[in-house]
């Protein structure tokens, strides 16, 4: 079944194993062997470049926040605080790391503003400044605190930077991730720039990220788990109830009584949108990431507002995943008045399991990585990384849009009208998800609608799809794997979900 | 479960809530109830099932078809009552509704006199044993029956042991259990059910201990016996959520009463309550005692009112120890106890004049009076089992065993040599469909089944058309599914599997490994899956290889299920993976999968136990155990696509498309990868891979203080360490405000917090700890001799606002008071044998009257010289202010009076122990 090199083969053969493989392995590994992995076509257009963090340091990343003066501050598990310096260099050998701060409880946000950085840590949220100029903090300063901690280590608090008015956002995790045995587990809430906690939103599960669109809405992932089919982004509303009951009873707390009476319970086995229909408060979740095919673990957000330096997908938001150890990109649109949109996949081959990610300066996307506790691809138990547009447009799906009668899809470069206008290129299923109190869900009540026509846009870079039987509250997962470009290129990713929670009607 | 009988099936559970005939007491067999009690079903196969479950083959003999042994009747009178026998050989149906005993005396005016010849006959196999209920036991039992999966077939049961009241679908039953059985006869069968009933129906489940912990529950009396004499306590019982012992003496307690010695078992929850234990010991010679309490969470132990063992705090099992001089006589022993969450634990044991070590309970009694008297035996029930047996009615009953008919199904060895029935019944293929046993009254003298009218036509059909045994391997693995009843908890090709009622009742220690941690996996290709071997033995002896999953795999004897290993194995095939080659030596391969294992490549030890070692974070199924319990190809197959043969499976793969993420391992492809692994698991002793296990992380300030926020043990949820390099340590507790703790020597040991996922409360590293107690250290009081109050700081006013650092990093912590800012800075006094001194700074920003700090609360202070004040075992001294000791509430207090000159004040608190 199954064979060695045993010891008495000639040592010559075995030394010329030994050195092709040595070969082969300064080749740069998969490169010689065959087929190029799929993290090696999408460096051609976004590199990953990997920091040397200080030997003996453990930075489990935690938070990123850009820095005006060019640094970018990172926050770790343990509670430290470093800062890089020539961050933005081509080498990343390049950068210098400093500790700013230590002793912190699990930095998972951090925000600038006025000399002050903001850390979101588990029992609250304070600010922390070097007033000595001695390159460390000393002065570390509650902002706001006002919700619970009961001792359990999932009770984690996830932060956000500032968003347009001033405000921090802060999602916190569930009770050992289900129930909710301290104040306002299970919610969403902002501080103010006053420095007070105001709970927003309830529903909340596991989160791995928060972050803001281009118009400024906050945004954060839940996880597969109870009342979470599979991994997703939602949209934070103030009174907005985004899907798990387990914190309802924090609706009679004095901070949250400006919400009024908890919203009806969601009845558990159904759809969520048949019962967003009946709880006015539920959003149904904007984007699902089907699980196992777009990650396992969704986890922090961030947008390109960099105006074109990284690359043709301004606006959109990027998504970690820490168990695949990629980077997800989603596109947002709004229909009857709710946020949704579509997944597609980015970039893999990250150093761990991705947790932050931002954008820099200079249009760069700096991505955190940690797998401690939690299995990932990357195999690495912590990295910092930093993602790089080389200029290179990639073929890809720009946008997907819902329309009354199918889909419009925009591509990054023109497309082959031959490929792209026969219904055979694009393969379309529909599922969704059991809206349940049991952890996570099989994909459900599967249809495989018929792509009718499709029209190549005047322009050449659009396509709109008529499909047949659209289903509302369905993940549409479309493979698009006919298409070419006008030099007939494949698309670098040829998947593509789209959310279709409402149809629209024109 | 997606059979075509299922919506027949709900509508016939329905019916059967509403008492129509349908309702009617009949055999239940669950396949039949479940899959063919529908009208759209097929009467014939469900008859078929029913000839062998009813043994009809016994008597009406044919050429195939399988038959259900019946219970080995050998020392039947070891596990029957008496009374029950006589009961139930006369009206089985009624005695046990559900049963699959036929009567076989319906009707015959003799019936009285032929049942008791039988019960004589039966009653000289042997009698029964007695033993006393066990408490403990009892509360074990009702969760060993709840979890492992014996609700699965039976049912839920509730606390007292009687079915719950939800209905239960396709349920075997019990019956009258406690009519039937004694405990140690129960819990013999529970050990070994296939020794009495070999055909396997009821399988093995439960260890030896786990059968008298059954036994104990199914059979327990309506009403709990309070025991008298040596072994009890007197005990309240409180509810509430605490981080420490409380003074049970003075809270209202739910419940009262005596009950044996120190048994929490007797709480009515789970979690958040608290004990307080009361018994008179007597002590045969004066000298010293030492008491130990072991106990999760806190406990103390007082004797006359002294402390003797204080084992207080929310910890894991804890031991904890105190002595004591006693004098000669009876003395008064409390133990007060608390739980906050998770395990619950509490252990008394003495050692001391004339005493090993050894448990307190049976040397306590809950009065005075009691502590001589021995406990009673429990005054007997009626005993209806007092059998005399007569010679010659177990004559006359051992031939009716032979001609009324018993013969044919049960065996029993008289004399060494099978009793050979002589009742005699036509072929099979002779009977009319509606006579005999089938007609709806069947004349006397037949056996009497109380089928029901489902029942009898698919009887009937099966009759007229015999089916034949299933062959093929598919039909004959559906064929014993349905007659182990293998559908309670298993599904396959989407037939059977938990229902939507059954499956609440599997349960999991890993809620977040989703169903693939909770409920039995469907058995689809489980013959491509399991290596025949490992298959085999799990099949007749169970197993329970998942530890998470609380419900076990039985075993139901190579007799009856081996067939089924060949089966499996034909039916389900898996692509087999070619041979793999390798370019390097075995030794090197192997420590290529050693490596990709480990924690620097896949990660696979980060949720998959290894040998026993724990995992970082679920404890997801041993890799030992996967070459023995896995067909190589199958391991292939799984582990590059796993989502292909488990959809939804949280297991990922590092083979994502197939492409490896360590390219560089090998040649890089996922099959000599994985045969790699599969090597290393299966190699002899494999060395345990790289990154398992909690290090020690010992954090040392060497040039500057070190803070460490986290969950500290002592210090609460927002606790605050700070060591010093002068080895000085303290904790501050930033829900409370105030300082929760120093200690000398080690800092803490970072380990617990920054592996894996970091979980629980991690306590000082060093010793020499001195905990103060819960409360506000400021406070405004009306006058000096008010309490000082009670409750959440933060409710008094106290506002947490941060620290600021010092260059090396030693923080002065920040809070407000009523309009204060308190700046509160600790530092070690100096390099050598240093105090630890802590400099307050006040400045209000308006006047504030009456502000008071506590600076000590003990059981006794006094001045010690020097401006010092003894406090219990340590010292303390207060410097630029004017501490008053006083006594409030039982105890004293160290108070020092703020006077804000300039609306600012400056003292210096510090401690030397």
């Amino acid at each position: 079944m199954v064979s060695y090199l045993t010891q008495d083969q000639p040592m010559l053969k075995y030394r010329w194993f030994l050195i092709s493989a040595l070969v082969l392995a300064l080749a740069g590994g998969a490169a010689a062997q065959g087929k190029r992995s799929k993290a090696d076509e999408e460096d051609e257009y976004y590199k990953l470049l990997r920091f040397e963090t200080p030997p003996g340091e453990v930075l489990e990343a935690g938070a990123i926040e850009p820095l005006p003066d060019s640094k970018v501050a990172v926050s770790t598990r343990r509670g430290e605080v470093w800062l890089i310096e020539n961050a933005y260099a081509s080498d990343p050998k390049e950068a210098k790391f400093t500790r700013f701060a230590h002793g912190l409880h699990e930095v998972l946000g951090l925000a600038h503003k006025d000399g002050w950085l903001y850390v979101t840590q588990r029992p609250d949220v304070s600010r922390i400044k070097d007033t000595d100029g001695d390159g460390k903090a000393d002065r570390f300063e509650v902002v706001a605190e006002g919700w619970g901690i009961s001792g359990d280590y999932h009770e984690y608090a996830i932060g956000s930077k500032f968003d347009k008015d001033g405000n921090i956002w802060v999602t916190l995790c569930l009770t050992g991730s289900f129930t909710s045995d301290a104040r306002f587990r299970g919610w969403a809430g902002k501080i103010t720039p006053e420095g007070k906690f105001v709970p927003t939103t309830s529903g909340v599960r596991s989160p791995g990220g928060v972050g803001f669109n281009a118009e400024g809405d906050v945004f954060y992932t839940d996880n597969q788990g109870p009342w979470n089919g599979a991994c997703g982004l939602k949209h934070l509303t103030v009174g907005g109830f985004v899907g798990h009951p387990g914190g309802f009873k924090w609706y009679k707390d004095p901070a949250a009584r400006y919400l009024g009476a908890e919203p009806t319970t969601p009845k558990s086995g159904s759809r969520m949108m048949t019962e967003a229909k009946k709880i006015p408060q539920l959003n149904p979740t904007c984007v699902l990431f089907p699980y196992g095919k777009m990650g396992q673990s969704a986890a922090g957000i961030d947008c390109d507002l960099s105006g074109g330096k990284f690359g043709p997908f301004e606006k959109q938001l990027f998504v970690g995943d820490q168990t695949h150890s990629t980077v997800m990109r989603v596109f947002l649109e709004k229909v009857n008045g709710h946020y949704q949109g579509a997944c597609f996949p980015f970039r893999s081959g990250f150093g761990s399991g991705c947790v932050p990610v931002r954008f820099g300066q200079d249009g760069s996307l700096f991505v955190g990585g940690t797998n401690r506790g939690w299995g990932s691809r990357g195999t690495k138990p912590f990295s910092i990384e930093r993602l790089a547009w080389t200029g290179k447009v990639p073929f890809e799906i720009h946008e997907m849009r819902a329309k009354p009668d199918g889909f419009e899809l925009t591509f990054t470069k023109p497309v082959d009208p031959a490929t792209a206008g026969k219904p055979e290129s694009y393969v379309m299923k529909t599922y969704t998800y059991i809206y349940q109190s049991a952890y996570g869900s099989p994909e459900v009540d599967h249809t495989t609608p018929k792509i009718t026509k499709v029209e190549v846009g005047k322009d050449g870079k659009s396509v709109r799809l008529v499909v047949d039987k659209l289903q509302e509250g369905h993940v549409h997962d479309l493979t698009a794997s006919g298409i070419r470009s006008v030099d007939g290129q494949m698309l670098l990713h040829p998947n593509a979900y789209y959310t279709l929670n409402y149809i629209p009607s024109k | 479960m997606r059979s075509p009988a299922r919506l027949a099936v709900l509508i016939l559970g329905s019916a059967v809530l509403t008492a129509t005939p349908l309702s009617a007491a009949h055999p239940i067999v669950p396949g039949f109830e479940r899959f063919y009690s529908g009208p759209d079903t097929e009467p014939a196969k469900g008859g078929t099932l029913l000839l062998g479950e009813l043994n009809c083959v016994s008597c009406h003999a044919a050429a195939e078809g399988t038959k259900k042994q019946a219970p080995v009747l050998d020392g039947i009178g070891t596990r029957a009552r008496v009374s029950h026998l006589r009961k139930f050989l006369a009206d089985p149906q009624s005695v046990k509704p559900g049963t699959t005993m036929p009567g076989l005396f319906a009707g015959d005016p003799d019936k009285e006199a032929k049942v008791e010849a039988l019960v004589h006959f039966l009653a000289s196999t042997g009698s029964v044993k007695q033993t006393r209920p066990d408490l403990k036991a009892t509360i074990r039992g009702k969760d060993t029956y709840a979890k492992v999966g014996c609700a699965a077939c039976h049912g839920p049961r509730d606390l007292t042991g009687e079915p719950a009241k939800q209905a239960a679908e396709f349920a075997v039953p019990l019956g009258d259990l406690k009519g039937k059985y004694t405990i140690p006869a129960l819990a013999a069968f529970l050990a070994n059910p296939l020794q009495s009933r070999p055909a396997g129906r009821m399988p093995h489940l439960l260890k030896p201990n786990e059968a008298t912990d059954v036994a104990n529950y199914l059979l327990q009396g309506t009403k709990l016996n309070v025991p008298a004499g040596m072994g009890t306590t007197a005990y309240s019982y409180f509810e509430g959520g605490w981080e420490n012992l409380q003074d049970f003496g003075k809270l209202k307690s739910k419940l009262q009463g005596t009950s044996v010695a120190f048994e929490i078992g007797i709480a009515k929850a789970e979690s958040h309550y608290g004990f307080r234990f009361e018994g008179y010991f007597r002590a045969e010679a004066a000298g010293k005692y030492t008491f130990t309490l072991s106990s999760d969470d806190g406990s103390r132990l007082l004797v006359d009112g002294e402390k003797v063992v204080d084992n207080d705090g929310v910890h894991a099992t804890e031991i904890k120890s105190g002595s004591i001089e006693l004098t000669k006589g009876v003395h008064k022993v409390i133990v007060d106890y608390f739980q906050g969450g998770g395990e619950a634990t509490l252990d008394v044991a003495i050692e001391g004049r004339g005493l090993v070590r050894q448990p307190l309970a049976p040397l306590v009694a809950a009065t005075e009076e009691e502590l001589d008297r021995k406990p009673e035996p429990k005054k007997n029930e009626k005993d209806d089992n007092a059998l005399t047996v007569r010679p010659d009615l177990a004559e006359k009953g051992k031939g009716l065993f032979l001609s009324a008919g018993c013969a044919s199904c049960h065996t029993l060895l008289a004399g060494g040599k099978p009793l050979v029935s002589t009742a005699t019944a036509p072929e099979l293929g002779k009977l009319k469909p509606n006579g005999g046993c089938l007609a709806e009254t069947p004349a006397p003298g037949l056996p009497r089944y109380d089928l029901n009218a489902v029942q009898r036509r698919a009887l009937a059909a099966a009759i007229a058309k015999p089916q034949a045994a299933p062959t093929d391997p598919k039909a004959v693995i559906a064929n014993s599914m349905l007659t182990f009843n293998c559908y309670a908890c298993h599904a396959r090709d989407k037939v059977g599997g938990p229902t939507e009622l059954t499956d609440k009742l599997f349960t999991t220690t890993t809620p977040e490994m989703g169903d693939e941690g909770r409920v039995p996996p469907p058995l689809d290709g489980v013959g491509a899956k399991l290596n025949p071997d490992y298959l085999k033995q799990l099949l007749d002896k169970g197993a329970d290889d998942r530890p998470y999953m609380h419900a076990r795999m039985p075993g139901f004897g190579n007799s009856n299920v081996g067939h089924l290993t060949a089966a499996f194995g034909s039916v389900d095939a898996l692509p087999s993976v070619p041979p793999v080659k390798f370019a390097q030596t075995e030794s090197k391969v192997i420590s290529a999968g050693r490596f990709m294992v480990g924690a620097q490549a896949f990660g696979c030890i980060k949720c998959h136990t290894f040998a026993g070692n724990k995992a970082e974070g679920v404890q997801g199924i041993d890799m030992l155990l996967m070459p023995k319990r896995l067909k190589r190809d199958w391991f292939h197959g799984y582990c590059i696509d796993p989502q292909k043969i488990r959809p939804g499976t949280r297991m990922p793969t590092a083979w994502p498309n197939g492409q490896s993420v360590l390219p560089n391992v090998l040649d890089g492809q996922a099959h000599t990868q994985v045969e790699a692994i599969w090597a290393y698991l299966g190699s002899k002793s494999p060395q345990i891979p790289a990154g398992m296990g909690r290090k020690f992380m010992p954090l040392i300030p060497r040039d500057e203080a070190i803070i460490y926020r986290n969950f500290i043990q002592g210090a609460g949820t927002r606790a605050i360490g700070v060591g010093y390099p002068e080895k000085l340590n303290l904790a501050f507790d930033a829900n409370e405000l105030r300082l929760a703790m120093i200690w000398k020597g080690g800092f803490i040991d970072a380990a617990r917090h920054w592996t894996d996922r970091g979980d629980g409360f991690e306590g000082p590293l060093g010793d020499e700890t001195l905990r103060f107690p819960a409360g506000a250290s400021f406070a405004v009081l009306s006058k000096p001799e008010a309490p000082w109050p009670g409750g959440n700081p933060r409710d008094a006013g106290l506002k947490f606002l941060g620290y600021s650092t010092t260059k090396d990093e030693r923080p002065t912590f920040r809070y407000a008071f009523h309009g204060i800012t308190i700046e509160d800075f600790p530092n070690p006094s100096g390099k050598e044998n240093p105090t630890l001194q802590r400099t307050f700074t006040l400045a209000a920003d308006r006047r504030v009257d009456g502000v008071y700090f506590r600076a000590a609360v003990g059981s006794k202070i006094e001045p010690s010289g020097g401006g010092w004040f003894r406090v219990d075992g340590w010292k303390v001294r207060i410097d630029g202010a004017e501490p008053f000791v006083r006594q409030s509430d039982g105890k004293s207090e160290l108070l020092v009076p703020m006077r804000l000159t300039d609306r600012t004040a400056k003292f210096v608190q510090e401690f030397a122990w």
